[in-house]
């Protein structure tokens, strides 16, 4: 089973800075890692591969840098990699995103099976897995838990997902999207060995050159979302540390409770 | 009258130059620290003061001994105040000439009443570290006593001793300007509006010591080498040994909770190979990463030689952290052709261990006028052409 892993480098601080005109978060500024859930989406990946074989491809939208992210993920075990850079790209929406992407997985070719995290750390929308899917016209089960079966000849997947009270297990066709929550599994770390064998792996860069994608349709022009506003939190919070013996402690918080500080 | 003190930078060699200080009737000091004390290069030492180690020559053996001594009574007095980790420490001899400086360590470590012994049985260097490989090495010095301390907790320890002695600590405060008036200090202008007086100004800024040196018309002679660290994973997670310091000419490495910190030794830097050592601008330092791929190249081809029993651990984090080295590798303390400006910086990787006797040096140089061997071998003008 051939398995796209779909992943976003995101910033390492959480100083990150927005552009004053375009509203922006300014990544080029700040380290990247590997957004967390998506290493849950890859441990998933992996795990299947290990268990039935083909290979696993790491895709990304983002800057050149970005490759760091995609030698990260080859390191921890994907077999491949597909690094989707282009200016035309930049500034662009979830929808935009999911565009390209889903035509950059089919320019590709030759995928079964879609993952990704359900939720980015920096833009945490959610909505870029599922946007894929509906693009590609394929279906997707988001915020999963696991895959419990997969199988390649009748072209079926068995996977649980959690709702509130509940855990469903669903039976989905092939080719299919799973998002997979942060936490789901514990990803696999990579070594040193492993870290060095990835600079060998085969790395493909697409850029619209190869997906011909209109410019109405990514970018900031292919973009439907605007914001129109962005402000950086004001950080009202406090921690004081309290100290000395049980019962002055005791004393003290009895205090700050009266005055109706949080404790 | 009270001698006006203004300390810049609050890592270990600020924080414990101010604590020295403070111990004086007569000092008021000021510690102004632009982020968060011992929070910078600081928080990146390994912390280790081993006994037989060599990257502070046996010749600054009292030195290190009075660095090790005054954290073992920090951690005395105060439980985890200076986050001993008491793993002992393991110093392997690759060939005759580490071997002999092992010996002397030990022998030195034993005239101070530590325990230490140079092994020569490999099945006992197996028991201590079992994922050693003991090809090609001659022995190891031991010593159970030895361990490492953590910068940032020591630094904080002191931060805390000098407050309670009187003397105030900014943090969060960056100093600007540094008012030089006809050759002489006069104070400071930071990042808050108010200007501030001082008799004397000490230069703690260690990797920033270039850029703090020419606010005061200084060229101070530092490169910068690349301190590389990993954290890993041993495999199977947890190990079912205590991991000790363990020190080879290339490499140090030691336990981190559950994992273990390895990183590229002060002794293996040449500061004319580019990949080592430069001048850099330690503000752009990330917190994590940014190491290069020859450190990864170089750090399994030492491990496959060396310790083949970690050497497929998972690499769960990395960090880039910049020495203060002057050509010599030794500190620069004390005066400057500027009056009343004092350094207190260059100390490399080995802050931890040389703060101690060096502040205690410099306090008494400060506060008395009187110098010592020590701050003669580590003064400024050595590095004057």
């Amino acid at each position: 089973m051939n398995i796209a892993v779909l992943i976003k480098q995101v910033p390492v601080s959480n100083k990150v800075s927005v552009d004053p005109e375009t509203h922006a978060l300014i990544r080029a500024s700040v380290e990247g890692m590997i957004n967390p859930s998506d290493r849950n989406a890859i441990e998933a990946a992996l795990a299947l591969r290990d268990q039935q074989g083909g290979k696993v491809v790491v895709f990304t939208m983002g800057p050149p840098q970005a490759e760091s992210s995609l030698r990260e993920a080859m390191a921890i075990g994907c077999d491949e990699a597909c690094l989707i850079t282009d200016r035309a790209f930049g500034r662009a929406d979830t929808l935009a995103t999911a565009r390209v992407l889903a035509k950059a997985v089919e320019y590709y070719g030759d995928i079964d099976l879609i993952v990704c995290g359900a939720l980015s750390s920096d833009g945490a929308t959610g909505q870029v897995g599922p946007m894929v899917a509906e693009v590609m016209d394929i279906p997707h089960v988001s915020e999963m838990r696991a895959i419990v079966s997969a199988s390649e000849e009748r072209r079926q997947i068995e996977v649980l997902k959690d709702l509130e009270y509940q855990t469903y297990t669903l039976q989905v066709n092939l080719p299919v999207l799973l998002t997979f929550q942060f936490g789901c599994n514990e990803p696999r770390l990579a070594t040193l060995r492993s870290t060095r064998a990835a600079k060998k792996k085969p790395l493909l860069t697409v850029t619209n050159e190869e997906i011909k994608m209109p410019s109405t349709l990514i970018g900031a022009e292919g973009s439907p979302s605007r914001v129109i506003d962005s402000w950086e939190p004001q950080d009202g919070r406090k921690a004081e540390m309290l100290s000395g013996s049980e019962s002055e402690l005791t004393q003290q918080l009895k205090e700050l409770l009266a005055k109706g500080e949080e404790v | 009258m009270k001698k006006k003190i203004g300390i810049i930078g609050g890592g270990i060699s600020g924080t414990c130059l101010a604590y020295n200080l403070s111990l004086y009737d007569n000092a008021e000091v000021t510690v102004f620290e632009k982020d968060t004390v011992g929070g910078a290069s600081t928080a990146k030492s390994a912390g280790t003061v081993c006994l037989f180690d060599d990257s502070l020559k046996n010749r600054y053996w009292d030195v290190r001994l009075y660095g090790f001594e005054t954290y073992l009574k920090m951690e005395a007095n105060e439980k985890g105040s200076a986050g001993f980790d008491n793993t002992g420490t393991l110093v392997v001899a690759t060939n005759e000439q580490v071997e002999q400086t092992i010996k002397t360590g030990i022998a030195l470590a034993k005239s101070a009443g530590y325990s230490g012994e140079y092994i020569t049985d490999k099945d006992r260097i197996k028991e201590i570290l079992p994922d050693i490989s003991t090809d090609n090495i001659l022995g190891a010095g031991y010593t159970k006593d030895d361990g490492y301390f953590d910068g940032t907790m020591i630094s904080n320890h002191f931060a805390k001793e000098f407050v309670a002695n009187g003397g105030i600590l900014k943090t969060g405060v960056k100093v600007e300007e540094v008012i030089v008036e006809n050759g002489k200090v006069k104070g400071v202008k930071t990042s808050e509006p108010e200007t501030y007086e001082f008799d004397v100004v000490v230069d703690a800024s260690g990797p920033w010591s270039r850029f703090t040196g020419k606010m005061a018309g200084l060229d101070v002679p530092l490169w910068h080498t690349k301190a590389e660290a990993f954290f890993l994973s041993p495999p199977g997670k947890k190990l079912s040994y205590t991991f000790p310091v363990l020190k080879y000419p290339e490499f140090y490495a030691l336990r981190s909770g559950d994992n273990i910190f390895i990183c590229k030794s002060h002794l293996s830097m040449d500061l004319s190979n580019p990949m080592h050592a430069g001048q850099w601008d330690p503000d752009k330092l990330p917190a994590t990463g940014g190491t290069d791929d020859y450190f990864i190249d170089f750090l399994l081809d030492q491990l496959e030689m060396k310790v083949p029993g970690i050497v497929d651990s998972g690499l769960v984090s990395s960090w880039l952290s910049y020495r203060a080295e002057p050509k010599d590798f030794w500190p620069i303390l004390g005066e400057t052709p500027v009056e009343g400006y004092m350094l207190a910086t260059g100390y490399g990787g080995n802050g931890v261990i040389e703060a101690p006797a060096a502040s205690r040096d410099l306090a008494k140089l400060i506060m008395i006028g009187e110098s010592t061997p020590l701050l003669e071998d580590w003064a400024y003008s050595r590095l004057l052409p």
